[in-house]
């Protein structure tokens, strides 16, 4: 049960940025992918000998091991799929409800016969869906471009397993974006735990992955659910599936139930 | 028959701002006007209305439908303007109005061009480039366009020329002679008194007194500045004749007079009168006069040209 009126509206506000996202995905995966050459892994190997390691471990650039798939999983995996599409998240779950009652557009919503939850729940399907073909896009792409390039190299169940827990990653980043912005009146507060949130979960990511004395920032941030190598290797990636989905299933819940039960200044 | 029901109304923001212990009812086929300065509680009763908020206590509902859990339902015989402008990015008027329909199922769309037409609201235009005025128009046309069976109209003439105002005053005349119910806030005494039937007022979150209009107009006081042909006569004038709060200012002559005026108009027959003009009295005097209230010290905003 959704309201397709508004669905069309929210598609026409949203698919610029979409298309955005999606060309700087495009722009740099292929890049990564015609990287991978056994011939140059040497090269790429002595250029990143020159950086300061911590920097490189940072990026998490590290156990990019020999496979086309391992390579993509670091490269692309490690750190890029972590920083474009949750910009497009912040921006879209910001704009799917606090944005309009921060403006006071939803005023205009809840004057038809449409009840709140309906209105919430179009909203939530767009930001599922869309994240969806997103990281859809990635997948199709990421086979169809390594196929033309390294025919028969890639991992290609290895692979789905790999955007399979990105997308996770996203349903859960999505949700807490979706629920700042069913919680707060405001653009302001909504964005900074909608945004303010994962970036500072990327931050201590990156941090944590720095060195030893910084490694228990491990347990703080939500990307450590999502670790390429572990599940490019098969080591116990299940429970860590499992609590993404979760996080995802609560998160979106509350925001029904914040979006429904408070009080809008409108 | 009541359509809108509001009992015991309370919505305690803390600091004295919110609605306290509200109680009216709205009869079917009357408009009721809602008046009182900026910040008395008149928009915070609409969003209660609305369904936007939920009430510390007390309860409110419109076709025995209560707002809070049964909005959707009551939205769609009403029709709603907001107080203030806010549509969406990127749409121009007419796509507006579009999406609006959409989301009501509204089929029919002629009376909607008709009303285009009658405000001759220029649809074409990017709603974000519209002056307030504009805006104003497009928020009535959307708010009527579905002809709904209850109107709220949260201060709907604000931002519009007289001509327009009039036309707007029109309009819910109209409606009304089609049966509709209509409440509308407004902090403008001469806004209301155009068109409605009841008046409710409302101040510092309590309703002070719901009149009925005629009454009202009896009880109104007006001031009224006179100017003689020279201060002898003024000052003769102010000797051989009795009105309340009499000053003489050289050849200039302020009175008040309540209700009938008649007695003033003879009063001034026997001497030649260079000017006669009429104080418009702001809402506070207003409140002053008819319910010897004090004067509230907060700032009351005369955003709209002075015509309080």
């Amino acid at each position: 049960m959704i309201s397709k009126p508004l669905f069309k509206a929210t598609i026409k506000q949203n698919y610029i940025v979409f298309l955005i996202i999606l060309a700087v995905l495009m722009l740099y995966l292929p890049i990564i992918i015609t990287m991978y050459d056994p011939a140059t892994q040497d090269s790429l190997n002595e250029m990143l000998a020159m950086l300061p390691q911590e920097l490189i471990s940072a990026m998490g650039f590290t156990g990019a091991g020999n496979t086309l798939l391992s390579f993509i999983g670091t490269y692309f995996y490690g750190f890029l799929i972590l920083l474009l599409p949750m910009i497009y998240s912040v921006i879209v779950c910001n704009r799917s409800l606090a944005s309009l009652v921060d403006k006071g557009s939803m005023a205009y919503l809840l004057s038809t016969p449409n009840t709140r939850s309906k209105i919430a729940r179009t909203q939530a399907l767009f930001i599922f869906i869309s994240i969806s073909i997103l990281i859809g896009f990635v997948t199709v792409i990421g086979i169809t471009l390594s196929e033309i390039e390294f025919p028969g190299e890639l991992d290609i169940p290895g692979f789905l397993l790999l955007n399979l827990g990105a997308l996770l990653l996203y349903y859960a980043l999505t949700g807490i974006g979706f629920f700042a912005s069913a919680l707060f009146n405001d653009t302001k507060n909504s964005l900074a735990i909608g945004a303010g949130l994962p970036v500072a979960f990327l931050v201590l990511q990156m941090i944590s992955d720095v060195g030893k004395s910084t490694e228990f920032l491990k347990y703080l941030t939500i990307y450590t659910l999502f670790d390429p190598q572990k599940i490019i290797s098969g080591d116990d990636f299940i429970l860590s599936f499992i609590t993404l989905v979760l996080i995802a299933v609560a998160t979106y819940i509350g925001g029904f139930i914040a979006f429904q039960k408070r009080d809008l200044p409108l | 028959m009541s359509v809108i029901e509001i009992n015991g109304l309370t919505k305690d923001y803390g600091n004295h701002k919110g609605i306290f212990n509200l109680s009216f009812q709205i009869n079917e086929g009357e408009i009721f006007g809602y008046l009182g300065p900026n910040g008395a509680g008149k928009t915070t009763t609409i969003r209660h209305l609305m369904g936007f908020l939920t009430p510390d206590s007390g309860d409110a509902s419109i076709l025995s439908m209560d707002c809070r859990t049964q909005s959707a339902d009551i939205m769609k015989h009403l029709g709603y303007l907001p107080a203030e402008m806010a549509f969406f990015n990127g749409m121009n008027g007419m796509q507006f109005l579009n999406f609006m329909g959409e989301m009501r199922e509204l089929k029919d769309t002629n009376y909607r061009d008709e009303l285009i037409e009658k405000f001759q609201l220029d649809t074409k235009g990017k709603i974000r480039k519209m002056s307030k005025g504009m805006k104003q128009k497009l928020g009535i046309i959307s708010a009527f366009m579905h002809n709904p069976k209850i109107l709220i109209l949260d201060e709907p003439t604000s931002g519009l020329d007289p001509l327009m105002q009039k036309l707007f005053s029109d309009l819910l005349l109209e409606e009304k002679e089609k049966g509709k119910t209509i409440l509308m806030s407004s902090h403008s005494f001469e806004e209301i008194e155009r068109t409605c039937d009841r008046v409710g007022i409302i101040r510092s979150g309590e309703l002070v007194a719901i009149e009925n209009m005629h009454d009202l107009k009896e009880k109104r006081r007006k001031t009224y500045v006179v100017t003689f042909d020279s201060p002898t006569s003024a000052k003769s004038y102010k000797e051989n004749t009795h009105f309340d709060k009499m000053t003489v200012e050289g050849a200039v002559v302020r009175l008040s007079v309540l209700g009938n005026v008649s007695a003033f108009i003879q009063s001034l027959s026997n001497y030649r009168i260079l000017d006669l003009s009429m104080e418009s009295s702001t809402l506070e005097d207003i409140f002053m006069h008819y319910y010897n209230v004090p004067k509230i010290t907060e700032k009351v905003d005369n955003q709209e040209g002075g015509s309080l």
